[in-house]
């Protein structure tokens, strides 16, 4: 005899259908929807992008007197081509906008805003906040659009992310920033907030290279700010800026830390190469990998970690594996920071 | 005034019966002034309480009698053909509802043809113009003084007619079987509802009252497509705690002879007046709360 037959709704139906009930329920009341005429827009003076061109250059050509004229044409050109698209295709993402008295300012979505005016647009689709929006929310939503952004700088994130600790400190006084707190407030991973602390806080010399626009990634940024040796640090700066991966780094890295280790060593190893990281051995037992990370996150300074392993089922070999590399990484990041 | 919408894309899971049974509800037990609004070019709402004609120049679909009121030699009614619609609205002329045998109840008929022209508009100037057009009448202040509710049946399907009554509406109900394509027809309306949710003031917030298991019938289908949806936390708190049967005794009371015609003036305790009451109480207390 077949068993018996179980009917049920597609996976992706339920996920349809819970997915749109939490859009409404998370989103009512924050904001709407609606078009808005372009005459009415203005621009946000403290958004965090570094645009030159502005609303008066779109609507009356930029003055070839402007001391920027120069990068204000070239931002006009790339915003032509924007522009283009929206003749097209109409703007993708609505622009978000809280409304300021007669005005509608813009919280993000200046370029689509300005590539709107050229194309010829009279209105545009935007999300508007029913109130103004609290420094510390406005500044969070700006930052968020520009990191999805690839046209930012390194360093103009970095300062946004300094912003938005800023307006933390400024509203909930002076706590300590860590990464968990970070990840709280912005949404982002656990792993990147980390990055950005540590990049944030980078010995001065990193911070120059950032600032010059010659360090612009910020895995690679992280990495050398955690190099605590002066003269170490500034050879894997000099490689990094020489284009080495990310993966080359670490090695560079790691070799001057066993470099460093050999030479002070009284029994140094005498056969073969001397080895560049640590084999961590390998076991049947997942018991085992459990024991190990539960050890470390019961400690008070890695508690933070513990929801990162809450889901992971032991008996799978693979998700074990994966949550003893994720410990080992997180462990790294730690001490490098 | 309340505006009640029963609405899902997929036809046949009982959106003329469940509006019927909650006018019926609305103005018989809870003796509220309400207007029917049939926004579903088969019309099949207005022929519960019209004899619905037949029009000569568009053999397909019904349209309006004659309206009691009207008076041909009466100089007021000169313009007017004595028939009336609810999408006289999309033609700049006034709706004349239609009294019913019951009492506190009165319609205002679909008409097939007009309708479908409004459904069948394509430049986005004239669609922007039918969706608000149900929405200005209902919020015109001659409506809003002779009605405490507006119930309002819907065409099958996500066009323009339903977008307009989406706007229009301050609750929805969306009723479903418990099949895959019905429950398909809920995401459909879903949508819509986050769409609007999204662009109303959140003073005026458009309540989705939930989903309704309409034609329930104790089959491992249907039991076990109502337990998946109950079993998410997102969506059961949508699920309304209250069903409609399937029961021949729903469709027997539309027959224009039979008696009683409304399963409110059944006996108290049969077994579809109950569920009836059970339902529509469950509804009427969520809206009117």
């Amino acid at each position: 005899m077949s068993k018996k037959k179980r009917f049920g709704i597609s996976d992706a139906l339920t996920r349809g259908l819970s997915e749109t009930i939490n859009v409404v329920e998370n989103n009512l009341g924050v904001y709407r929807n609606i078009v808005l005429p372009l005459s009415r827009i203005e621009l946000d003076p403290n958004n965090p992008r570094k645009l030159a061109i502005d609303l008066s250059d779109i609507r009356e050509g930029i003055r070839p007197d402007d001391p920027s004229y120069q990068v204000k044409q070239q931002e006009l050109e790339r915003l032509k081509e924007l522009a283009h698209t929206i003749k097209s295709n109409g703007i993708i993402n609505p622009i978000v906008v809280y409304k300021l008295g007669e005005y509608y300012r813009v919280v993000a979505g200046e370029r689509r805003c300005l590539a709107s005016i050229l194309a010829g647009k009279q209105e545009i689709e935007a999300r508007t906040f029913n109130e103004k929006p609290k420094a510390f929310e406005l500044k969070l939503i700006q930052w968020v659009e520009n990191t999805a952004r690839e046209d930012l700088t390194l360093d103009e994130r970095l300062d946004n992310m300094k912003e938005i600790m800023n307006e933390y400190h400024k509203r909930h006084g002076e706590v300590e920033m860590t990464a968990t707190l970070l990840k709280n407030i912005t949404g982002l991973s656990l792993s990147q907030m980390t990055y950005y602390l540590a990049a944030i806080n980078a010995p001065y010399d990193v911070r120059e290279q950032i600032q010059k626009g010659t360090i612009r990634n910020l895995d690679k940024a992280a990495l050398l700010a955690g190099v605590t040796s002066d003269e170490a640090r500034q050879q894997a700066i000099e490689a990094c800026i020489a284009g080495s991966s990310l993966k080359d780094l670490r090695g560079i890295i790691n070799q001057q830390k066993i470099r460093k280790k050999t030479k002070s060593s009284l029994n140094p190893s005498t056969r073969g190469r001397s080895p560049s990281s640590i084999n961590m051995g390998s076991t049947v037992k997942a018991e085992v990998v459990k024991t190990i990370i539960s050890c470390v996150v019961s400690k008070k300074e890695y508690k933070h970690y513990m929801d990162l392993f809450a889901q992971i089922n032991w008996m799978d070999l693979r998700q074990t594996t994966k949550a003893f590399r994720t410990l080992v990484e997180l462990l790294e990041t730690e001490m490098a920071v | 005034m309340e505006i009640i919408a029963f609405v899902n894309n997929k036809g046949g899971v009982g959106k003329t019966t469940c509006s019927k049974l909650m006018a019926e509800h609305l103005s018989k037990t809870q003796k509220m002034r309400t207007l029917c609004i049939d926004f579903d070019p088969q019309c099949n709402f207005s022929h519960q309480y019209l004899q619905m004609e037949i029009d000569p120049s568009a053999p397909e679909g019904l349209i309006p009698p004659i309206h009691p009121d009207y008076d041909p030699t009466d100089s007021e009614d000169a313009d007017w053909d004595g028939r009336s619609s609810i999408a006289e609205i999309f033609y700049g002329h006034g709706v004349v509802p239609y009294p019913t045998y019951v009492e506190n109840l009165d319609i205002a008929p679909g008409h097939a043809e007009k309708l479908l022209t409004a459904e069948s508009v394509r430049r986005s100037e004239v669609v922007e113009k039918v969706h608000k057009q149900l929405a200005n009448f209902l919020n015109s202040p001659d409506v809003r003084a002779a009605y405490d509710a507006v119930v309002i049946d819907t065409a099958p399907s996500k066009g323009p007619l339903t977008i307009s009554v989406i706007k229009a509406a301050t609750h929805i109900i969306i009723p479903s079987v418990m099949e895959e394509q019905p429950v398909q027809g809920i995401y459909g309306m879903l949508q819509l509802w986050m769409q609007e949710s999204l662009a109303r003031d959140k003073s005026r917030p458009l309540n989705l009252i939930g989903i309704l298991p309409n034609m329930f019938k104790q089959t491992r289908l249907h039991r076990d497509i109502l337990k998946s949806l109950q079993e998410n936390s997102a969506i059961s708190k949508y699920i309304l705690p209250v069903k409609f049967s399937q029961r021949i005794v729903f469709a027997e009371v539309d027959a224009a002879d039979s008696t009683p015609r409304s399963i409110f003036d059944f006996p108290e305790l049969h077994v579809a007046k109950s569920e009836a009451m059970e339902v529509c109480s469950l509804i009427s207390e969520r809206i009117f709360a």
